[in-house]
């Protein structure tokens, strides 16, 4: 009962984790049709400059805040000056630059952070919760997890859904050139929209390195794990991709816990094999009516 | 080919013939070059003063942490063998290629290493996933492939099989039989449960154990290098009920382990492989959990239990470490001296009293038939002989019981020696971990 619990609550963290990853993939796939692959190392990135920080002597909160900043701002530089090239062109140029970049910032982060393992602090108790004699395996730090990001998820959803930014940033990625005759500012939005999926997979990065331990490689499965979880959820669908997040998440703690951890990176390949056999357009898809 | 210029045609295929030219010149001098105007065979790698060897490591990625230092150690040591003259007035010149724990980059580094730099012998490379990439290459080119740092039985259980190959630190299934007897001994009572890595490390481990206390292992769980949620693992062991885990893990899951067991309230015995259980680095690793969870440094690990074949940086009475730290002093760089570089160093040793008993005029064969008739004679640091012979490529025998205090490794029992199989444990009767080093450092100088 009690290894039934604990595995369930770690999915549970683990889950919510793939989630921020999943949103990420998500809110750049919405603003620019572009499925990230750059999207781990970027993440890795600001965690070590958050770790530089905290290494200073400065607080965890200022460590993380700034690494939220470093996310944004790489996020931005990258779209504009290097993924803005291949914008318009066709979608397998993006998705090999994405690729390239990952090696490229893989490479950058073992030159400048170095190569060897670093733990990383957790701003709350690594210890589990206490309840009467037993420990449960959820601490004060999965708890926060679990919080940041439902508020994150909420804030997408308003993003895209109420707000005037939210609608120019959609418009701009379905249809770049109506979006520009009708005054957005296209370029402007798709900037944007890296920005903030790059801010979104920093706050992930931080999340699972959190109590752990970090090097240049610890984002790679995540990134496998979250885009697996978006494609679950529907790339389109913020909502769909916690879900996916906390479904993939369950699935593998309880495959690791009861089948062998051996096993976890073939379910995840057959989870997604499923759901691109009989649900291609994902859990939550929009109807299909969009495509005439 | 086509081409649209048929001007440009006859004088550039004419220069095309003539770089081809320089080349093949180049080619057959550069093999000339290699033969000794004697007339006598010459061994790959092996000059008049100079021989030179390789080896793979970790220097990057999740193996890195420790291992990537024991080449540094190894390096300091033949740095100052050859400060001294060398062996028989060569050099050794060592080579070290980062194959970052990955099989696949261990088949291209030793491919560079044996066919591109043409080392004489592949010495201490490290890893059982990665030599196994590389070990039946090393054996149809014949390339001596002396001391794996890993202690699988692949390496020496079958000598016909793999001739070239030699073993070097106790191997773990030994490991696993003295553990196994020393917790049926001391820990009858014991609801074991085992956490191993999915590879030869778990399962020779395992291999061992299940001699001893086989009825006495209520749960095991298996973890895939690579994947750093143990959570689901250490959850099932904590609900089996076990009261003693015994883990072979590398030091990066000793680390992992310990921080989710703390996570799940889960207080065991631990017992750790001699692998996994390097205290200043698995306390390195926690040292930023401290503020009040865990014990900073290497106290981390205090009360573990573990096992031991070489004397530690912090045995300061030891003979040994008074040697490695000389030798560290004169050669090493500015980092402090660890158990890993410890551990190159003592490889390094074994490498020297092989090339040594190998002669003056040294080959390939030479030195593989020097290690099986001379090997299990040499005289070093290991606490117990080596098993080498013409029938066992196995390396040293034996080990003892220790436990972990700070970075101190405190001998619970004498050393005891086994051989794989169902071979009995007995107490070592070689005085092998009372051999002292030589003043001069270096073996069978004075």
């Amino acid at each position: 009962m009690q290894q039934l619990l604990n595995t369930a609550l770690g999915g549970l963290t683990l889950g919510m984790v793939y989630a921020a990853f999943a949103l990420a993939l998500v809110l750049i796939w919405r603003s620019t049709r572009i499925v990230n692959f750059a999207q781990a190392p970027m993440a890795m990135l600001t965690t070590f400059v958050a770790l530089t920080v905290i290494d200073a002597g400065y607080s965890y909160w200022i460590g993380f805040v700034v690494a939220l900043l470093a996310g944004l701002a790489l996020g931005a530089v990258i779209e504009r000056f290097v993924v803005r090239h291949v914008e318009g062109g066709p979608e397998i140029n993006a998705v090999i630059l994405t690729l390239g970049l990952f090696i490229v910032l893989h490479a950058l982060a073992s030159v400048v952070f170095g190569n060897r393992y670093r733990s990383f602090p957790a701003p709350f108790g690594i210890r589990g919760i206490e309840v009467g004699e037993t420990t449960i395996g959820l601490t004060g730090f999965g708890i926060f997890t679990v919080v940041a990001v439902l508020v994150v998820m909420g804030l997408l959803v308003a993003l895209f859904r109420f707000t005037d930014v939210g609608l120019r940033m959609r418009a701009s990625a379905f249809n770049p050139e109506v979006a520009r005759l009708l005054g957005v500012k296209v370029g402007r939005m798709l900037t944007l929209g890296w920005a903030l999926a790059a801010l979104v997979g920093s706050l992930a990065a931080l999340l699972i390195a959190g109590g752990s331990l970090v090097h240049p490689g610890y984002m790679d499965s995540i990134v496998v794990y979250g885009f697996v979880a978006a494609v679950l959820g529907g790339l389109d669908s913020p909502l769909g991709a916690v879900v996916g997040g906390l479904l993939l998440g369950l699935s593998l703690s309880f495959v690791s816990g009861y089948l062998g951890s051996e096993l976890v990176a073939l379910a995840a390949l057959g989870i997604l094999m499923a759901v691109l056999l009989l649900r291609p357009g994902g859990l939550f898809a929009q109807a299909q009516e969009r495509r005439v | 080919m086509t081409t649209h210029d048929t001007r440009g045609t006859r004088p550039r295929r004419r220069a095309r013939a003539l770089v081809a030219g320089v080349a093949l010149a180049t080619l057959v001098l550069g093999a000339c070059g290699g033969t000794r105007p004697e007339g006598g065979a010459t061994t790959v790698g092996v000059t008049d003063d100079s021989v030179k060897i390789g080896g793979h490591f970790p220097l990057t990625g999740v193996a890195a942490p420790g291992y990537s230092e024991i080449p540094t150690g190894a390096k300091a040591y033949y740095d100052y063998v050859n400060a001294a003259g060398g062996v028989n007035g060569r050099t050794i010149d060592y080579l070290v290629r980062d194959d970052g724990y990955d099989p696949t980059k261990t088949s291209t580094v030793t491919n560079e290493l044996v066919l591109k730099e043409k080392i004489f012998a592949m010495v201490g490379g490290l890893g059982t996933p990665t030599h196994g990439a590389v070990v039946d290459f090393l054996n149809d080119e014949e390339v001596p492939d002396l001391f794996v740092s890993s202690g699988s039985l692949a390496w020496g259980e079958d000598p016909a099989e793999k001739p070239w190959t030699f073993g070097w630190q106790t191997d773990y299934e030994s490991e696993g039989k003295v553990i196994g007897q020393y917790v049926a001994k001391n820990f009858p009572d014991a609801k074991v449960g085992l956490f191993l890595q999915d590879d030869d490390l778990g399962a020779d481990g395992e291999k061992g154990l299940q001699q001893y206390i086989g009825d006495q292992v209520v749960e095991t769980v298996r973890y895939t290098s690579g994947n750093t949620d143990v959570a689901p693992q250490i959850s099932a062991l904590q609900s089996s009920g076990a009261d003693l885990v015994i883990g072979f893990n590398t030091p990066s899951y000793t680390a992992l382990s310990q921080l989710t067991s703390l996570k799940l309230g889960f207080k065991p015995q631990w017992f750790y492989t001699n692998v996994g259980s390097d205290a200043t680095l698995v306390g390195s690793l926690l040292s930023r959990f401290s503020e009040g969870a865990v014990k900073g440094g290497a106290s981390s690990l205090d009360g573990v239990l573990t096992t031991k074949y070489l004397d530690t940086v912090d045995d300061a009475d030891s003979e040994w470490i008074k040697l490695w730290k000389k030798v560290w002093e004169q050669e090493g760089d500015d980092q402090p001296l660890t158990n890993y570089r410890v551990y190159g160093m003592a490889q390094a040793y074994t490498f020297v009293q092989a090339l040594q008993a190998a002669g003056k005029d040294l080959t390939r064969q030479g030195i593989v038939d020097a290690l099986e008739e001379q090997g299990g004679d040499f005289e070093g640091p290991m606490v117990a002989p080596f098993a080498y012979s013409k029938d066992s490529h196995m390396g040293t025998t034996g080990m003892r019981v220790a436990s972990l205090d700070g970075a101190k490794v405190v001998p619970e029992t004498e050393v005891e020696v086994t051989e794989i199989g169902d071979n009995p444990i007995e107490p070592d009767t070689s005085d092998a971990g009372k051999d002292a080093p030589p003043a001069s450092g270096i073996p069978g100088q004075d």
